[in-house]
């Protein structure tokens, strides 16, 4: 049965490095679901969510198809895809303020409507009246939740999560790791994590893949 | 009785019939003498009418470069090292912009050859009619370079209006460049003699001859040099020295001098000076070891007192220059007592300049008496006029008059004038100078 | 993935072929445009056969082996010269404050030109010079200035000198870049720290672990400056001998010489040159093969001292000579510009006077504006090609090839004097064209490599997620180019850009001879001026010469301060 909800599909990818199979995979995502991708490094963890977002390093070769919502986007350009990315580090740009920040993926429009949903999502994540700060004068914490905003603004179609949370403390990480998947599931956005942390994994109550280092037996 | 005629009837009729002679005669005479008459107020009628037409010719053809050369922009390619004639050109600029509507813009040159190689790469590319030189300030061997390899354009000059103010026909100077006729190619601008200066603090006895050079050279060592050539000024010390010390000489042999020179006539003039100068090298500034290599910075070694003696050929320069401090105010100049190199400085056209009868409008300007009159004063620039003052009208003349002499200005003096040898002799002293003294 | 391609796409893939284009058309042109008179071929003179008359009578000028020698000895020893200073200085100040200190002296060193370091220099040395006076009569007893060849000795020292002064702080600030650069900064560290504490002195263990490491990023200024230095003309110019001079002294005299027929003569000797240029290069190269084997043996005997406080002092006391040099130089130049009659041996001029200044700065305007307007148009140009050309690199997500990169630099490595001549020549062949535009072309030559050189380390560091990050928020290219890439690098932009401003003020022949002498620029006035006598005057226009790259790189330090201020 098909739902009118966004949906993921890999469909039969593998991934090489020279002649060296790196992985393979065939899997399909659902709305608000979540797909975690663990594995040691090496593993071709990063080079996945890359060849999603689009983005794959040249030295690598893919053969495979991505479908998301009935359409082949395998050869899109990486900016065409509405596909978002949240890496380990915030990335905020320093040039820009907290507001700008998140502007900047914002879709362009009225001015006064942005400004007010820019408001609102701060206040939403507990950084309520801090638009004209500066991203240097964040904490991690703090420049991890505009980073999120930032993402969610952007209103994609899917979300790759690259072991956004590694670099937060372990306090932190929970909170973070409850505002990130609560806005998956409200949203219904398609997501792929990949984490080194099992309990995040636990946390997404949804399909494990787990990686294996190349040239050894895959597993599955 | 009728055969018989009265001895007076024979006289009266003799008479009567030299009478009939003597009127006739007479008239002839006046009819041949007023034909004759008539004869002189036609030619002079037709003389007149001639030298009218001619002069009309000249004035509408003058008239037509006027027209053409407004709003033209004319480029005066001149050296630019010395500030006194930067200034004037500036001068000269704004009056030609206000009578004739012609902008002059002075492209500074650190050596006229620079112009002269931009003209040959023009000619080598058949660029004939846009060339970026308008107007340049050459003379002597520049000239005859530009002459030989025909950059220059021809008989212009004789279009001026002011050239007859130079007097062409009783100063054969105005038309010989370094005695190389120039045929229309270049127009008088200046006069120059070779003026000696020293600082009389230190040196208070200058050397009034060539001889007297060597000597006091030997008082003072280290304390005198002169530029290598190629350089003008240096060129210029030797060439002075050349004709002094020949003037010796059979004068059949001096006069060798004014004639491309010949292995022979080189080896019978060339002697001398080369003798002289082993004789002078060893008490030279630097052990003439080492010679600076263009006239301006003998200047500056005498106001950094490093030598006591030095020439120039421009002698109101060195007032200006104590004036603007580049000079100590001891300095004094003077002539040689056996004798001043003398030339006129010229300007030239090219042959494919762009702005032709702007050009010519702005050299036309430069003989005027009212611009001759300002590069004379020492105050602005003090350059010889070339104008003949002979034929001017005496308040033209008093135009001319000296203001106060400066004190290290030169003054008047009866140092005779030595006319420029032959430029074939310039390429050759420099490289018969080079392989003595140059590269080691 | 298919490659997406939009216009800004589009042009910035042609960008790096754009700028090997825009730097070898010229030069090439330029060469032949030499090389075709070397053997004989002008028509102007009308000589249209090839031949090698012009060899035969480079071979024949008196003292022309001479000459080559004389270049080819003076850029070797002073480039050596240089690279020890550098190492000393290096070695004894690693890792300590001073260290910055010195390069923020030495940095303004850099944009002098030539000519301006080398008339300051001049006036420094000489008998009646700046050192002189201030020693005399009480120090050394003369009332005369002495009468000693220096500068303008045969022997070369005066030139050696001033390429000594005028290169050091471009080897040292080139090295210390590439010392700050993250790939090799912390290895380097790390093996400084280790080094130490396995026992070794400080200096000695700069020379032995962090040199060798240290090395190749020294090696493409050095071979720069070799290049430079065997073809440079101003500092030969106005210091060295002249009987007879170094080889492009000489062909740059037989070039603008009367006698046209010299011109051919003097494209031979723009060939010879070039061969000198090779021979220092290999020269050097030699070298540096030589030093390794020697070294090898040394570098491991565990020997940990070399009498190295002895070398520390030596290093101090260069520097201090080397500061002092400068500043004196200066100083020199300042007081000649307000000096009314100087004479010696007094230290000071005798009265001070404004009218030297007034002077200039009333005829200054029209030069002022053609030189901003020249440097500015070039150095934007210069900027827009360097960046498009590096974004080209990471959209095709593969570096610049070798030979692009080395392109590059051949305005610098190959002897102006070899192709400028020729480029007046191709350039009267077409005919036609603003004098501007000509001239504006030149100067790109010579301030794009700068403006690589200093912008592809910058570039190159971005951290690539950023752009991956605003990729995936749905920014096109461009866009990241335009809001992502160059917002962070607005500061080495405004280096980068007042260092092209620098290169373009102190250029001589390109304005000279592309532009006809129609376009006066402050060097040009300068380089005129000085070949008349007022050393006051030439001393006002050295100083403006000085002053307003300072100002560029005051503007481009200050602005960020301004601007960026609240981001801190």
């Amino acid at each position: 049965m098909t739902s009118p909800q966004a949906k993921l599909s890999i469909q039969q990818l593998s991934i090489w490095r020279q002649k060296t199979p790196l992985l393979a995979i065939d899997e399909d995502i659902a709305a608000g679901e979540i797909l975690t991708v663990m594995g040691p490094s090496g593993s071709g963890k990063s080079t996945l969510l890359n060849w999603v977002s689009g983005m794959m390093n040249p030295v690598f070769t893919a053969k495979g198809k991505l479908v998301l919502n009935g359409n082949d986007i395998t050869e899109l350009p990486s900016h065409l895809r509405q596909i978002a990315v949240l890496y380990q580090d915030p990335l905020l740009f320093n040039h820009l303020t907290v507001a700008g920040n998140i502007a900047f993926a914002m879709r362009s429009g009225n001015k006064e409507g942005r400004r007010q949903r820019i408001s609102e999502a701060l206040e939403s994540v507990g950084l309520g009246g801090m638009e004209s700060r500066w991203p240097n004068s964040l904490s991690g914490g703090q420049q991890a939740r505009v980073a999120l905003l930032r993402v969610l603004l952007n209103e994609p179609k899917v979300l790759l999560l690259d072991e956004p949370f590694s670099k937060l403390d372990s306090q932190l990480r929970q909170d973070i790791r409850e505002i990130v998947f609560a806005q998956i599931r409200e949203r219904k956005l398609p997501a792929i994590l990949v984490t080194h942390d099992q309990q995040d994994a636990n946390a997404t109550a949804g399909k494990v893949i787990n990686l294996a280092l190349p040239q050894e037996a895959s597993s599955c | 009785m009728s055969s018989q005629k009265h001895p007076s009837h024979f006289a009266a009729t003799r008479v009567v019939h030299q009478t009939k002679c003597g009127v006739i005669l007479l008239c002839l005479l006046m009819v041949l003498s007023f034909a004759a008459l008539s004869q002189v107020d036609t030619n002079t009628a037709n003389t007149k009418q001639t030298s009218a037409a001619i002069d009309l010719n000249k004035t509408k053809q003058w008239q037509h470069i006027l027209q053409e050369a407004q709003q033209q922009t004319v480029y005066f390619y001149a050296w630019g090292g010395d500030p006194q004639v930067n200034s004037y050109i500036q001068w000269v600029a704004k009056q030609v912009l206000e009578r004739y509507q012609v902008k002059l813009v002075h492209v500074k040159l650190a050596q006229t050859s620079d112009a002269v190689s931009r003209v040959l790469a023009e000619k080598s590319a058949q660029n004939t009619t846009n060339g970026q030189v308008d107007m340049l300030w050459i003379n002597g061997q520049n000239f005859a370079n530009m002459a030989k390899n025909n950059l220059l354009e021809p008989s212009w000059v004789e279009q001026l209006p002011n050239f007859t103010l130079t007097n062409p026909t009783q100063n054969p100077a105005m038309t010989r460049d370094f005695g190389v006729p120039t045929q229309g190619m270049e127009a008088p601008w200046g006069r120059a003699a070779l003026t000696f200066y020293h600082n009389s603090k230190y040196s208070p006895n200058p050397p009034m001859t060539l001889p007297e050079l060597q000597t006091w050279s030997r008082q003072h060592p280290g304390r005198f040099t002169y530029a290598k050539p190629p350089d003008f000024l240096g060129l210029s010390f030797l060439k002075y020295a050349l004709i002094v010390l020949n003037q010796s000489q059979d004068p059949q042999v001096f006069k060798l001098l004014y004639e491309t020179p010949t292995t022979n006539s080189q080896q019978l003039l060339l002697k001398p000076l080369w003798q002289f100068l082993d004789n002078l090298h060893p008490y030279l500034w630097r052990e003439g070891s080492y010679f600076v290599n263009d006239g301006a910075s003998l200047r500056r070694l005498v106001g950094d007192n490093e030598i006591l003696l030095s020439f120039t050929f421009t002698a109101p320069d060195i007032p200006a220059a104590v004036a603007r401090y580049d000079l100590p105010v001891n300095i004094r100049s003077y002539a040689m007592l056996d004798g001043s190199l003398s030339n006129v400085h010229f300007v030239g056209i090219p042959f494919n300049a762009a702005h032709k009868s702007g050009a010519k409008v702005v050299v036309n300007y430069l003989m005027s008496i009212e611009a001759q009159a300002k590069k004379q004063q020492s105050a602005v620039w003090g350059d010889s006029t070339v104008l003949d003052l002979s034929i001017l009208k005496t308040q033209q003349q008093n135009l001319f008059a000296s203001s106060s002499q400066h004190l290290s200005a030169l003054p008047v003096s009866n140092s005779p004038s030595l006319s420029e040898p032959h430029p074939a002799w310039v390429n050759l002293l420099t490289e018969e100078w080079l392989k003595r003294y140059g590269a080691h | 993935m298919a490659p997406y391609t939009s216009f800004f796409t589009r042009w910035v893939n042609y960008s790096p072929t754009l700028l090997v284009v825009l730097i070898l058309v010229p030069v090439g042109a330029g060469l032949l445009g030499v090389l075709l008179p070397a053997f004989g071929w002008l028509p102007a003179l009308g000589e249209s056969t090839f031949n090698t008359r012009g060899f035969t009578a480079l071979w024949n000028t008196a003292g022309f082996m001479s000459m080559a020698l004389l270049s080819y000895a003076t850029s070797l020893i002073s480039t050596l010269i240089v690279v020890i200073i550098s190492c000393f200085i290096l070695a004894s100040y690693f890792n300590s404050k001073l260290l910055s200190y010195v390069q923020r002296v030495l940095g303004p060193i850099l944009v002098i030109p030539h000519a301006a370091a080398a008339i300051a220099i001049g006036f420094l040395i000489a008998p009646s010079g700046f050192v002189m006076r201030l020693f005399s009569p009480w120090l050394t007893g003369v009332e005369q200035p002495p009468d000693i060849l220096l500068p303008n000795d045969p022997f070369g020292l005066s030139i050696i000198i001033g390429l000594v002064l005028k290169e050091l702080p471009f080897i040292l600030l080139m090295t210390l870049a590439a010392l700050q650069q993250k790939e090799i900064n912390h290895t380097i560290n790390a093996h400084f720290s280790l080094a130490k504490s396995l026992g070794y002195h400080p200096f000695t263990g700069f020379f032995k672990v962090v040199l060798p490491t240290l090395y190749p990023f020294m090696r493409l200024p050095i071979y720069a400056i070799l290049a430079y230095s065997s073809a440079s003309i101003e500092i030969p110019l106005i210091l060295g001998p002249n009987a007879p001079p170094t080889l492009a002294v000489a062909i740059m005299q037989w070039f603008n010489d009367v006698d046209l027929n010299l011109r051919i003569k003097a494209s031979a000797g723009a060939i010879a040159q070039l061969f000198v240029t090779l021979l220092v290069l290999f020269s050097w190269w030699l070298f540096e093969k030589l030093v390794m084997a020697f070294a090898k043996s040394s570098l491991v005997n565990g020997r940990r001292v070399y009498a190295d406080r002895a070398w520390r002092i030596l290093t101090h006391c260069i520097t201090l000579l080397i500061i002092f040099a400068i500043i004196f130089s200066l100083m020199g130049l300042i007081l000649w510009s307000f000096a009314g009659y100087w004479s010696f041996p007094h230290a000071f001029p005798d009265t001070l006077v404004s009218t030297h200044w007034q002077n200039v700065l009333s005829q200054i305007p029209e030069t002022l504006s053609n030189t901003l307007i020249v440097g500015v148009v070039s150095t934007s140009l210069a900027l827009v090609l360097t960046l498009f050309a590096l974004e080209a690199e990471q959209q095709q997500q593969k570096p610049l090839s070798t030979a692009t990169s080395l392109l590059i630099y051949l305005p610098l490595l190959i002897p102006s004097i070899a192709f400028l001549f020729g480029i007046v020549w191709m350039k009267e062949q077409i005919g036609g064209g603003s004098v501007f535009l000509y001239v504006i072309m030149g100067h790109l030559l010579f301030v794009l490599p700068y403006v690589f050189l200093s912008m592809a380390t910058s570039f190159r560091k971005l951290d690539q997620r950023y752009a991956a990050v605003a990729a995936s928020l749905g920014c096109s290219p461009w866009r990241i180019f335009w809001q992502v890439k160059l917002p962070q690098l607005s500061i080495p932009m405004l280096f980068t850009y007042a260092l092209g401003l620098a290169i373009s003020f102190s250029q001589y022949l390109p304005t000279l001879l592309l532009g006809g002498g129609r376009i006066n620029t402050l060097t040009t006035e300068a380089v005129a001026l000085s070949s008349g006598s007022s050393r006051r005057l030439t001393a006002v226009y050295v100083i403006m010469q000085l002053a307003l790259p300072a100002l560029g790189f005051l503007l481009a330090w200050l602005i960020p301060k301004i601007i960026f201020r609240q981001r801190q």
